[in-house]
C-alpha cells in the first residue's frame, strides 16, 4: 500500500511507484497470421490502479490492438472476468497492489475466444438460459396490471435475491474441472439458476420439470464437487450448498420415475 | 452485402430496449435487438437504489399516488419536463413494477410490525401495517415527498435487467450481441434500419426494418469522469443526429453527482453524507459550511457538486496522477455504522481503493451521472422529424426529466417507456400505410458510404490519434461544460471542440489488424461523440439562464420568460462543425402544474407572462370541481389518459385506494 | 433388434422424458464409494490387530472364519465377504470411470487447468483419478487372492506374503492409494451432499487428520507384518498356532 493510502492526511506523495510487467496471452482468431503467444508490457503503477486502468493505459499508449472487455468497471456487470495469474476473477476490481509486479493475464477457458482477453460469455450464457429456461413459468395471461401485486414472504424474496445476484461472469465455469473436460456441462451458474427458480413460489414448475432440465450428467449429476466455482465466485454465492440441495432434490425426483 | 430483414429493429439491449422489444414481439412483430454487449451486461444493471412507483405500501408511503409523483417529477425537472409525458409516466410506473413482480423480480417486500430506521440522523421506530405484509416495499429517496422507491436490496437495476432479459429470451427475441449500429438508413422523412458492424469479426451488415428504435442509454463518456459504463458513449444520440433530419432535445441538461470515487468514478451513495459524513480539502479542512452555512454537506446534489468544483478551482484539491480530488470522511460514523448501514460503500472502497473507509478518507469528486437530453420524440416515442425512428430510455427526450432527473426515476423510465413505446411501435407497424418497399438502392448507398468511411480511416495518412482526441474531448467537456458554466468558458470549449472535430477527420491508425480492431472502433466513435459533445456544449452556451442541472454563473436565474423552451439540435451536413439549434416553446397554458418554486434551491426566478394566468385558471378549475375525485379534477386540468396505449390507461389499485 | 435399441441409437432415449438412470447411477456411485471407504476403515482395524500381537490377529481371523460360532473355521466365509466386496468394487469402478478424463485431450486440458488454478480440491480430484486407476489393478489382485486363498490369511500367512513373497512394495502402494482415495472420496461425499452440515474448512481438516491417522496405523501394520515375515522366513508356509492352544493341547489341534 502506498503512503498516500496509509496516511489520509493530505498532500502525501507516494514513494517511487512499482514498475508492473504484464504478461498477456495474445491471439487474434480473425488474423490468419496470428499465433497464440505471450506478450509483455510494462506499466508504472499508480495508487488505486485496477487491472481496468492498467489495461486501458496499455491500449491507449502502447498497443491499440489489445482486446479485452470492460463495461461497468465497477464489479457489477460481469464482463471482465479473465485468468489473473491463472485463476478467474473480475479484472475491473482487481487492484494491482494486491498482486506481485509480474502479472499474467489470459482469457477465460471454456468460452469461445474473440481475441486476446475477450471471450464470448454472452453467447454461452444465452445458450444456458435457453436450455434451462431461466425464467419464471407462470400463467401470465391472467395478469391485470392495475391490480395489486401478489404477496410474497419478505424472507423468501430475500433468499431469491441472494441467488439472483449472479452476474453471469463465467468465472465459475472457467474454474470448473468438469466444464473444462465436458463442453455440455451446465456449470454452477446454470445450477444456481435452477435452484433460484425452484425457490421462487411464482414458478409453477415441479421437481419433475426441473429434472428434465438438469437430471443427467450434463446437469447436476455431472458435477464432481470440485468447488472451484464456489472459491472464485466474485459475488460469493453459496454454490456448494445450492448444488448439493439440487442434487438431493433431483435424486429423489429421479428415484420416483 | 448481407441484408437482414425485420419488423422492429431495437438498438440497445438495456432495460428500455428489452422491454420495448418484448412489447413489439408480443404484438406479433418480428423483432431483433442489437447490443454492443450481452444484454445482461448493460448499464441498467448499475442502478442500485431503486425504481419510483407510487404503490404506497409502506407506512411512510401511505397516501402516495400519481399526483404526488407527478409533482415531484415536474418540480425536479425545474419545469423543463413535458407534463403530459410525466403524467403518462407516473400512471404507468406502478404497472411496470407489478409486471416485473409477475415476471419474477424479487422485489424487497414489506414486513408487518415495528422496525428501526434512521431519519435525519435520528433513530426512529416505524410500524408497518398488517395489510401491507408481503407487498412490494418502498424506501426513501431524494426529492420525493413520500417513500416511493421500490427496490431489490442494493441491486435493483441488476435484478430488473436480469428479469427483463430472461423474459426476452423466453419470448424468443433474437439479440445480435456485440453488434454496433454505425448509421441509420434513411431519406429525408423515413428511417429504414441501420448499417451494423459485427464487433467480433468486423463484418458490415445491413438491417432493414419497418421501425427502428434507439435505446442506447447515456453519453457519459464524453466526460472524463463519469459514473457511466464505458459503453455509454452517446452513440445512439449521434446516430440520430447524423441523419441531419432527427433532432436531439435539451442536450445541455447533464446531471452530476457529488461523490464519485477517484480515479474510477464509481458512485458512493449520498447516504454517506446523509448519515453525517463530511467533505474535506487538501488541508483536511471541512469546507462546505464556508459555502453553505445552513445545509452544509446536505445541500442538494447540484449545489454540493458546484461548491466542490469551485473549491478545487481555488487550488484546494488534492493532486493525484488521475487528476484532482477532495476527501469524503465517514470515519466519524464509526465502524459499526459503516459495516451495517453502508456495506456497499465499504465494499467499493475495499475493492477499488484498497482502503477501509472506517479508518481512511475516500477520494471523491463530482462525476457526470446522467444525460437528461436525448433523441427528441413525441409522447409515442417516435421522432417528430423522421418517420419510423423511435427512441426510449436515457437515449430519448420525450421529455419527462426536463433539466434535472429525480433519483429513482431513471430506471423507472426505462421500463415504463419500454412498455409505452413498445405498444406505439406495434401500432405503427400494424398500420398498412407504414409498410415499406425494400429500399435496396438506399441501403446499398449507406452500406458503401459506411464501408468507405472505415476504409478511409484505415488508409488515412493523417497524424491524429483517436485515443488522444478522445482524451482531449473529455478534458474540454469536463473543464468547460461541467457543473459550473459561463459564457466565456463555454465559448472557448465550443471552439476547442470544433477544432477537435476538424482534427478528428485526420485520424490515422497505427495498426490495421483484421477483425474488430479496437483502435478503429475508437476512431469512428470519437468522431460521433464529438458531435454529441458539441450539441451539449453549444446548447449550454446558447441557454443564457440557469435551470435544473444547467447552471450558468453569468445567468444564475431561471428565466421562464425567455427560456421556458426545449433546445433542439440538428446536424446539417458532414462539413459543419456546429449543430443548428432550434427552440420548442413549452406551453404554460396547458400545464397542470404551472412554473413556481421547486421547494428547494433558488427562490428567485423570472416568471413567464402566462404563469399567473394559468395559475388562476387551474385554481378556478379546482374550485369548480370541488367534491369530485382526484381523477376527474386532474382530467379537467390536463387530460392525458387518451394519450396512453389503451392497455395502460387503467387506474392503479392501492391498499388505500381500491379499484371500484 | 428391439425397439429400445433403435430409439437409443437414434439418440432419442431422453424423449419425451429424461431417463431415470442418471439419478440412480449418481446415487449408486456415492453409495458404493461410501461402503468401500467405510469397509476399508474396518478392514484397517482388523489387519492392524497384528500390532497387538499374533494371537489377537489370529483371533480376529478365526472370528471371521466363523470359528467362534460353529466351533470350526470355514475360510470360505471370508470368500463370500470378499465376493460381495468385489461386486461393489467393480460397480464403483465402473461408475467412477465415467468421470475420468477419457481422452488425452481431456487429460491435458484438466492437467493444465489444475496447474493454473492451484486449487486444492481440483488437484485432489486428479489424485483420486490416479489412485483409482492404480486400484483397478492393485485392489483387483489383492481381492482375487483373498477370494481364492482365504485360508492364507493369518499372522504367519500374511507375514510370509509380505516378506517372503515380496509383496510389501505392492501393499505399500495399495495402502497409499486406498487411504488417499478413500479419504478424499469421503470428503467429497460430504461436500457433494452437504452432510454433515459442517464448513468445508472443517471437513478438509478432518479429512487430512483421518488420512494421517489411517496412514500411521497402516505403516505400523505393514512394518509389523514385515518384521514378523522376516523372523519367520525360515519357516515359510507354516501356519500360526496361537499360544493358548500350543500350550494346553499341544499336538492335538494339528
Amino acid at each position: 500500500m502506498s503512503d498516500v493510502q496509509k496516511n489520509t492526511a493530505p498532500g502525501g506523495q507516494s514513494r517511487k511507484n512499482r514498475l508492473l510487467t504484464f504478461h498477456i496471452l495474445r491471439y487474434n482468431p480473425q488474423d490468419p497470421d496470428s499465433k497464440p503467444h505471450m506478450q509483455s508490457y510494462q506499466v508504472e503503477e499508480a495508487e488505486g490502479m485496477t487491472l481496468f486502468l492498467a489495461l486501458t493505459e496499455i491500449r491507449e499508449h502502447q498497443d491499440p490492438t489489445l482486446q479485452y472487455d470492460f463495461v461497468c468497471r465497477a464489479g457489477i456487470c460481469g464482463s471482465c472476468s479473465m485468468l489473473i495469474n491463472g485463476r478467474p476473477g473480475l479484472a475491473c476490481r482487481t487492484l494491482t497492489h494486491n498482486l506481485d509486479p509480474d502479472i499474467t493475464l489470459a482469457p477465460l477457458p471454456v468460452f469461445e475466444l474473440i481475441g486476446d482477453l475477450s471471450v464470448n460469455t454472452g453467447k454461452w450464457m444465452r445458450g444456458m438460459s435457453e436450455r434451462l429456461e431461466t425464467w419464471v413459468h407462470t400463467k401470465e395471461q391472467e395478469l391485470d396490471l392495475s391490480k395489486m401485486e401478489e404477496r410474497m414472504d419478505p424472507d423468501l424474496a430475500e433468499s431469491i435475491y441472494e441467488l439472483d445476484r449472479c452476474v453471469e461472469c463465467g468465472s465459475c465455469v472457467a474454474a470448473c474441472g468438469t466444464a473444462q473436460m465436458r463442453n455440455d456441462f451446465v456449470g454452477a451458474v446454470g445450477m444456481n439458476k435452477i435452484a433460484r427458480f425452484k425457490l421462487d413460489s411464482r414458478d409453477t414448475r415441479s421437481d419433475d420439470d426441473f429434472y428434465e432440465l438438469v437430471g443427467d450428467d450434463t446437469g447436476v449429476f455431472g458435477c464432481m464437487s470440485l468447488l472451484g466455482c464456489q472459491d472464485v465466485c466474485p459475488k460469493e454465492l453459496p454454490l456448494q450448498t445450492q448444488i448439493a440441495f439440487l442434487r438431493r432434490k433431483m435424486i429423489s425426483a429421479g428415484l420416483k420415475r | 452485402m448481407k441484408v437482414i430483414y425485420t419488423d422492429v429493429l431495437v438498438v440497445g439491449g438495456g432495460l428500455a430496449g428489452l422491454r420495448m422489444a418484448i412489447g413489439a414481439k408480443r404484438r406479433g412483430h418480428d423483432t431483433i435487438i442489437l447490443s454492443l454487449v450481452p444484454p445482461k451486461r448493460s448499464h441498467s444493471a448499475a442502478a442500485q437504489g431503486g425504481m419510483q412507483a407510487s404503490l404506497g405500501n409502506v407506512i411512510k408511503g401511505q397516501g402516495d399516488n400519481e399526483d404526488i409523483h407527478f409533482e415531484d417529477t415536474v418540480r425536479g425537472s425545474d419545469w423543463g419536463a413535458d407534463q403530459v409525458v410525466a403524467r403518462m409516466f407516473v400512471n404507468t410506473s406502478p404497472k411496470a413494477a407489478r409486471e416485473l413482480a409477475a415476471w419474477g423480480l424479487p422485489w424487497s417486500r414489506v414486513r408487518k410490525g415495528d422496525r428501526q430506521v434512521i431519519i435525519n440522523s435520528q433513530k426512529v421506530t416505524i410500524t408497518e401495517r398488517d395489510e401491507a405484509q408481503g407487498l412490494i416495499a418502498q424506501r426513501d429517496f431524494g426529492g420525493t415527498k413520500k417513500w416511493r422507491t421500490c427496490y431489490v436490496s442494493d441491486g435493483t437495476g441488476h435484478a430488473m435487467l436480469y428479469t427483463a432479459s430472461d423474459r426476452a429470451i423466453a419470448e424468443g427475441i433474437d439479440v445480435h450481441e456485440r453488434c454496433e449500429a454505425l448509421a441509420l438508413i434513411h431519406d429525408d422523412n423515413r428511417c429504414y434500419g441501420a448499417i451494423v458492424r459485427d464487433l467480433i469479426t468486423g463484418e458490415l451488415r445491413v438491417y432493414l426494418a419497418k421501425a427502428t428504435a434507439l435505446a442506447t442509454g447515456g453519453a457519459g463518456k464524453v466526460y472524463r469522469v463519469t459514473t457511466n459504463a464505458v459503453i455509454c458513449e452517446g452513440i445512439g444520440h449521434a446516430l440520430a443526429l447524423e441523419t441531419g433530419v432527427a433532432a436531439l432535445g435539451n442536450m445541455e441538461a447533464v446531471q452530476f453527482h457529488p461523490t464519485g470515487i477517484v480515479p474510477v468514478g464509481i458512485l458512493v451513495t449520498e447516504g454517506c453524507r446523509g448519515d453525517g459524513g463530511l467533505l474535506r480539502d487538501i488541508d483536511g479542512h471541512r469546507f462546505m459550511p464556508d459555502y453553505e452555512p445552513e445545509k452544509k454537506e446536505l445541500a442538494s446534489r447540484d449545489v454540493v457538486s458546484r461548491r466542490m468544483e469551485e473549491h478545487i478551482r481555488k487550488g484546494k484539491g488534492i493532486k493525484s496522477r488521475f487528476g484532482e480530488h477532495l476527501w469524503l470522511d465517514i470515519t466519524l460514523l464509526g465502524r459499526h455504522h459503516i459495516e451495517h448501514n453502508l456495506r456497499e460503500v465499504k465494499e467499493i472502497c475495499e475493492s477499488f481503493l484498497g482502503i477501509d473507509p472506517a479508518e481512511k478518507w475516500i477520494p471523491v469528486r463530482p462525476a457526470h451521472h446522467y444525460t437528461m437530453g436525448g433523441v427528441r420524440t413525441h409522447h409515442t416515442g417516435e421522432s417528430p422529424h423522421l418517420k419510423g425512428l423511435f427512441a426510449a430510455g436515457e437515449a430519448a427526450c420525450w421529455d419527462m426529466h426536463g433539466f434535472n432527473r429525480l433519483g429513482g426515476n431513471s430506471v423507472a423510465e426505462t421500463v415504463v417507456a419500454g412498455m409505452i413505446v413498445g405498444e406505439f411501435i406495434s401500432d405503427f407497424c400494424d398500420e398498412k400505410e407504414n409498410d415499406i418497399d425494400i429500399p435496396m438502392k438506399l441501403a446499398q448507398e449507406f452500406y458503401d458510404r459506411e464501408k468507405g468511411k472505415l476504409q478511409s480511416l484505415l488508409n488515412s495518412t493523417g497524424n491524429e490519434s483517436a485515443f488522444k482526441i478522445n482524451t482531449e474531448m473529455q478534458e474540454i467537456m469536463t473543464r468547460s461544460v461541467g457543473i459550473f458554466r459561463n459564457g466565456e468558458a463555454l465559448g472557448e470549449g465550443v471552439k476547442q471542440l470544433q477544432a477537435l472535430l476538424e482534427r478528428s477527420r485526420n485520424i490515422a491508425l497505427t495498426s490495421k489488424v483484421p477483425g474488430v480492431n479496437p483502435e478503429l472502433v475508437m476512431a469512428y466513435r470519437v468522431q460521433k461523440m464529438l458531435k454529441v459533445a458539441l450539441a451539449i456544449a453549444y446548447g449550454a452556451l446558447q441557454r443564457t439562464e440557469s435551470r435544473g442541472a444547467h447552471f450558468r454563473e453569468d445567468f444564475p436565474h431561471r428565466n421562464d420568460k425567455e427560456w421556458l423552451k426545449r433546445t433542439l439540435s440538428f446536424w446539417r451536413g458532414d462539413s459543419t462543425t456546429l449543430p443548428e439549434l432550434q427552440y420548442e416553446e413549452l406551453d404554460v397554458m396547458k400545464m397542470e402544474l404551472p412554473p413556481g418554486w421547486r421547494g428547494y434551491g433558488a427562490k428567485d426566478y423570472i416568471d413567464h407572462p402566462d404563469t399567473a394566468k394559468r395559475q388562476a385558471e387551474v385554481e378556478e378549475i379546482r374550485k369548480q370541481t370541488e367534491g369530485q375525485d382526484r381523477f376527474a379534477v386532474q382530467d379537467k386540468i390536463m387530460p392525458f389518459r387518451d394519450k396512453l396505449p389503451a392497455s395502460l390507461r387503467e387506474r392503479n389499485e392501492r391498499i388505500d385506494e381500491p379499484l371500484n | 433388434m428391439s425397439n429400445d435399441t433403435l430409439i437409443i441409437q437414434a439418440g432419442l432415449s431422453d424423449k419425451p422424458r429424461k431417463s431415470k438412470w442418471p439419478a440412480r447411477l449418481d446415487l449408486a456411485q456415492s453409495a458404493s464409494g461410501l461402503f468401500l471407504a467405510l469397509f476399508m476403515w474396518l478392514h484397517m482395524f482388523f489387519v492392524a490387530s497384528i500390532c497387538l500381537g499374533e494371537d489377537v490377529m489370529w483371533t480376529v481371523t478365526k472370528f471371521f472364519e466363523g470359528y467362534y460360532f460353529f466351533g470350526t473355521a470355514y475360510p470360505r466365509l471370508v470368500s463370500v465377504v470378499v465376493g460381495v466386496v468385489i461386486v461393489i468394487f467393480v460397480t464403483h469402478a465402473l461408475l467412477a470411470v465415467r468421470k475420468f478424463p477419457i481422452s488425452y485431450k481431456q487429460y491435458k486440458t484438466y492437467h493444465a487447468h489444475m496447474k493454473s488454478m492451484r486449487h486444492e480440491d481440483t488437484t485432489l480430484w486428479m489424485w483420486q483419478v490416479y489412485t483409482g486407476f492404480a486400484m483397478f489393478f492393485l485392489a483387483s489382485a489383492h481381492l482375487y487372492q483373498m477370494f481364492v486363498w482365504p485360508q492364507e490369511i493369518g499372522p504367519y500367512g500374511s507375514a510370509d506374503r509380505m516378506w517372503s513373497d515380496m509383496l510389501w512394495p505392492f501393499y505399500l502402494v495399495l495402502l497409499l492409494c486406498v487411504e488417499f482415495h478413500g479419504g478424499i472420496g469421503l470428503y467429497r461425499l460430504a461436500v457433494k451432499w452437504c452432510w454433515p452440515n459442517a464448513t468445508r474448512d472443517f471437513l478438509k481438516k478432518l479429512k487430512w487428520a483421518t488420512t494421517g491417522f489411517f496412514l500411521i496405523i497402516g505403516f505400523a501394520t505393514l512394518f509389523a507384518y514385515m518384521k514378523l515375515g522376516y523372523e519367520h522366513r525360515a519357516n515359510y508356509g507354516e501356519p500360526y498356532v496361537p499360544t493358548s492352544i500350543s500350550q494346553s493341547i499341544e499336538g492335538t489341534y494339528k
